[in-house]
């Protein structure tokens, strides 16, 4: 049904159409969210085509029976960009930038609901959540470096006048911090990036072919490399100890900003490092094995422990995210097919969750102003929905089986016990406090006696735009938590074939 | 042979000035003074049109001449059009801005004359010749910096580079005249062999090869303002007519660099092991110097005055590396920072022109008083930042990626560094850039709305519309780069 329609690049496309639609619609501000919702929607709708005509296992099919199909990557384009450097726009999907390319769609659909009251400025947040979401889609299909570093660097700006321009009280700080934090560690990637494409001396940029030359890059080039990306992705996970950027920047940014920065941006530094740093690199990630190991373990601790000494409920869903995302690069450390499917779908799964819990802050924030722990108290009584929704994020946040996330951090505990033992123990103590702060934070917050120390006496419930994106996530939750194999199916050839580098994975 | 025929290759040279001497004449007759600026237009443009034609026809075989003093080449024709590109965005951003001085028939004169000198300099192939370039451009730059007569900062900016501007001739001179003591020549492309021949033969004689280099550094070093001898820019730029600003920054830096590409990598790189971990250490000293100090700057000119040092540390980078795909990247960076920061520069005098102030402040809540502007501004300053998919990113990324090829096998390892300095710093400038953007999109300012000049808004389009185009498509310039790069060094 798609055969001989660049379909992935429409879909990038269109939501860079409708940003350009939003900023020029003068002083019709009102239609912004109109034109962006439709766009969004659009992107979202081909994308689920694409998820449905997407081909679960192309590596055991003949070459010729998918179309536009190269090298294991479907709906495959490629068209010369500059010539003279090797640089191709060169687009493809796989089962490891499926999930996380719909994922992108719906976060960015949802998200955009969700804002439908802002009334401050509306065509510019409108047409910079849609230049966002380019820049994210680019990302997860790009197949050539340069193309990659080019939408990585582009997801920056929207993001930082998002936080600069409707954020919280200290945006100014969280905005350049984040910005020029960042920053520097996409230049670090770069500079791994250039170092690639010179030793390969292949003069392209294509990331497939460099990667067949730089399996054989000598040790120390592979280590050096390895490294630098290693920085590069590590601190977009984030990983401690780079992580200081995000609870300022996520605090700070205005909620669906949130909801796309933890949502989507996180998994771009763990998408970078199985599309690119793992498989073309093996002996440099062999030797970085046990460094990876140690920052994931230290993430996942440090992070969870974080998170009881908070008081902001935002706060705490931010330390939160660089606890979750540390189960991915543990994943990623065991360098075994396990491991790595396990991390590839806790990026989906955190993604799901962490929208509805940053979301729910958001309701917070807006219903009672405020977002202080202390301050809340009994808000069940009043807000029966808004606190079910939140129970249920943070139950799936922390794990609970039946639900998304369980699935993926199951995974990766037995990943890492294959290959470490005993040690799986350290992050599985970190679980429990998971399920401390959660709990103890809902227990203060929701039920209990009801506050006095907010006006409680027009306290509303959800709105609509509110109640409905939450409630999506949450039903896909809970599907995905029943059927994880719907995901696992699709991401599972595209890591073996990934990692045929390390002796057949 | 006839004398007409040995002034061929300098047919456009001449041409600009008979415009240029014309000038002050035309200024009697015509009341408008936008006249002016259209008639110092023209042969601008005709000349960027016979650049570009030239250059899409594949032609760069230079007019039969006995001359040896100078060559039409790809390289000088790059040079030639940045300068020109400047030129004209200089002169279109002019009419406006200076309308309340007098005597336009002589600005627009030394602008015409200042290009002129800048494109000897590009053209020439002999070091007297190189300097006779150097001191047209200068002197024209000097009167252009006093041209605001009633305004005391800029006579003190005219005095300040007079003095500098001088000092370093003097240095450069030097230095040619010792170098013509070690090789026996001025041609550049002889200077390298004879060098060798002469220090093998003499004792002690590399010393003062050693003495002449660092001096012709330093003499061209005041041209582009490298640390240490930046001082002067940031109070020239900033006491300038803002449109001279721009010419200084974008057009006689890049002549500076012409200069140093010419005598560095075609005359002394027999003798690179000697000066290239010197000039690398400069070159990393001036970029981090340049954006350390922009960052404490509140005078936007000031800023970009600045700014423009440490892009000055980015391109020296191309001179230790010194490999053919280097100076493409060198000439890359030329282009794309002619266009983005004589942009910049035109939006400061388009403020300017309305009555607005050159200070940070001044730019609070630009988005409201004027959306086209802060846009146009943040895409330039995005671009110096070296954001992608913009002009000033395509140029860093094959200068930095120089860089890093150098430092592979069998190259000196420790180019690396120049990399690792560059991106650092580059990540340091976003932190000034991005100020200036957070001004014009996050604070609050005057709520009036200030239109924008129609000429000068028709040359920051151009800038704008250059460094956009630049950074999405530059598969043509980057081949275009090393075609010339590689005419330079086999040629």
């Amino acid at each position: 049904m798609l055969e001989g329609i660049p379909v992935l690049s429409l879909i990038i496309i269109m939501p860079l159409v409708g940003s350009l639609i939003a900023f020029s619609l003068g002083r019709r501000e009102n239609l912004a969210k109109w034109v962006a919702l439709a766009f969004a929607l659009a992107a979202f709708v081909l994308s689920l085509v694409v998820a449905f005509e997407f081909v679960v296992d192309p590596y055991s099919a003949s070459p010729g029976e998918i179309e536009s199909y190269s090298n294991g990557y479907q709906f495959y384009e490629s068209h010369v960009w500059i010539e003279t450097l090797g640089i191709n726009y060169m687009v493809g999907m796989d089962g490891i930038s499926l999930p996380l390319f719909v994922l992108t769609t719906l976060l960015c659909l949802l998200s955009i609901v969700f804002s439908w009251d802002t009334k401050k400025r509306p065509k510019e947040y409108f047409g910079l959540m849609l230049v966002l979401e380019v820049g994210v889609l680019g990302v997860f299909v790009s197949l050539d470096y340069f193309m990659f570093y080019v939408f990585w660097e582009i997801v920056l700006i929207p993001m930082y006048f998002m936080i600069g321009v409707w954020g919280g009280p200290n945006r100014d700080y969280a905005a350049i911090k984040f910005f020029i934090y960042t920053h520097i560690a996409s230049l670090a990637m770069l500079i791994a990036i250039m170092a690639m494409y010179f030793e390969a001396g292949i003069e392209t940029f294509s990331m497939v072919a460099i990667a067949e030359e730089s399996v054989g890059f000598s040790r120390n080039i592979q280590f050096a490399i390895f490294a630098a990306m290693l920085f590069g992705f590590g601190v977009k996970l984030p990983m401690v100890p780079f992580h200081t950027w995000l609870p300022d920047a996520h605090v700070e940014a205005p909620t669906a900003g949130s909801v796309l920065l933890a949502g989507l941006l996180l998994k771009m530094g763990g998408y970078g490092l199985i599309r690119v740093a793992i498989p073309s690199l093996p002996t440099g990630a062999e030797d970085m094995m046990i460094v990876m190991a140690v920052i994931a373990v230290v993430s996942i601790v440090y992070g969870a422990v974080l998170c009881l000494a908070q008081t902001d409920l935002k706060k705490m869903v931010a330390y939160s995210s660089i606890s979750h995302m540390g189960f991915v690069l543990l994943g990623y450390a065991t360098l075994g097919e396990l491991g790595i499917v396990a991390g590839v779908f806790q990026m989906f799964a955190h993604g799901l969750v962490t929208a509805v819990l940053f979301m729910m802050c958001g309701v917070l924030q807006h219903k009672c102003g405020t977002r202080l722990i202390p301050k809340l108290g009994g808000l069940a009584k009043k807000m029966p929905i808004a606190a079910t929704l939140l129970t249920v994020g943070f139950l799936a946040s922390l794990g609970l089986p039946g639900l998304v996330s369980f699935a993926a951090e199951f995974m990766v505990f037995a990943a890492m016990f294959f290959k470490w033992g005993m040690w799986v123990f350290v992050p599985i103590g970190a679980v429990a406090i998971t399920a401390g702060y959660y709990l103890w934070a809902l227990q203060r917050s929701m039920f209990g006696p009801l506050t006095d120390r907010i006006d409680t006496s027009h306290l509303k419930d959800v709105d609509w735009y509110e109640g409905v994106p939450v409630a999506i996530l949450i039903v896909l939750i809970a599907i995905f938590g029943v059927f994880p194999s719907l995901v696992f199916d699709r991401i599972w050839p595209a890591v073996d074939f990934a990692l045929r580098a390390f002796g057949g994975g | 042979m006839t004398v007409l025929s040995m002034l061929e290759p300098f047919l456009p040279q001449l041409l600009l000035v008979v415009f240029a001497l014309m000038m002050p004449a035309l200024d009697y007759i015509f009341k408008d003074k936008r006249i002016l600026a259209a008639v110092a237009l023209a042969p601008l443009v005709g000349y960027a049109v016979m650049l570009v034609a030239w250059t899409l026809a594949g032609v760069w075989e230079p007019p039969e001449s006995e001359m040896s003093l100078i060559e039409v080449d790809l390289f000088s024709g790059l040079f030639a059009l940045a300068f020109v590109s400047v030129g004209i965005i200089v002169v279109l951003g002019s009419p406006e801005s200076i309308r309340q001085e007098r005597n336009h028939g002589e600005y627009y004169a030394l602008i015409l004359l200042a290009v002129i000198g800048m494109t000897v300099v590009a053209l020439s192939t002999d070091l007297i010749l190189l300097f006779v370039g150097l001191e047209v451009a200068g002197i024209a730059s000097f009167a252009l910096s006093g041209f605001s007569k009633r305004e005391k900062r800029s006579a003190e900016a005219a005095t300040k580079y007079f003095i500098v501007g001088g000092f370093s001739s003097a240095l450069t001179l030097f230095a040619i005249s010792l170098f013509y003591g070690v090789s026996g020549t001025t041609a550049i492309a002889d200077m390298g062999p004879a060098m060798e021949a002469m220090f093998s033969s003499f004792d002690g004689m590399d010393s003062v090869g050693t003495l002449a280099t660092v001096m012709i550094l330093a003499g061209l070093g005041f041209k582009v303002a490298i640390v240490p001898f930046h001082m002067w820019a940031p109070d020239v730029y900033e006491g300038s007519p803002t449109p001279i600003s721009a010419l200084l920054a974008a057009a006689s830096k890049n002549m500076g660099f012409a200069a140093l590409f010419k005598i560095f990598l075609l005359g002394l790189l027999v003798t690179k092991a000697d000066w290239d971990v010197a000039v690398a250490v400069v070159a990393i000293i001036t970029m981090t110097v340049g954006n350390l100090i922009a960052v404490s700057q509140t005078n936007i000119k000031r800023m970009l005055a600045y700014s423009s040092v440490a892009q000055a540390g980015y391109i020296l980078m191309v001179l230790p590396i010194g490999t053919e795909y280097a100076l493409a990247g060198g000439l890359f960076h030329v282009l794309t920072h002619a266009f983005m920061k004589s942009g910049a520069f035109m939006v400061v005098s388009a403020m300017g022109v309305r009555g607005v102030g050159e200070s940070l402040n001044d730019f609070k809540g630009l988005r409201t008083r004027s959306p086209l502007l802060a846009l146009a501004m943040t895409l330039l300053l995005l671009s110096l930042a070296g954001i992608p998919p913009l002009a000033g990113f395509a140029s860093k990324f094959v200068l930095f990626s120089s860089a890093v090829y150098g430092s592979l096998d069998p190259g000196p390892s420790w180019l690396i560094w120049l990399a690792v300095a560059g991106v650092l710093n580059s990540a340091l400038s976003l932190y000034y850039y991005a100020r200036v953007i957070k001004y014009m999109y996050m604070e609050k300012g005057p709520e009036d709305r200030i239109s924008v000049p129609r000429l000068t808004g028709v040359a920051i389009l151009f800038a704008v519309v250059m460094t956009v185009v630049l950074g999405v498509y530059f598969d043509a310039v980057v081949e275009l780069c090393q075609q010339a790069a590689g005419g330079l060094f086999n040629p």
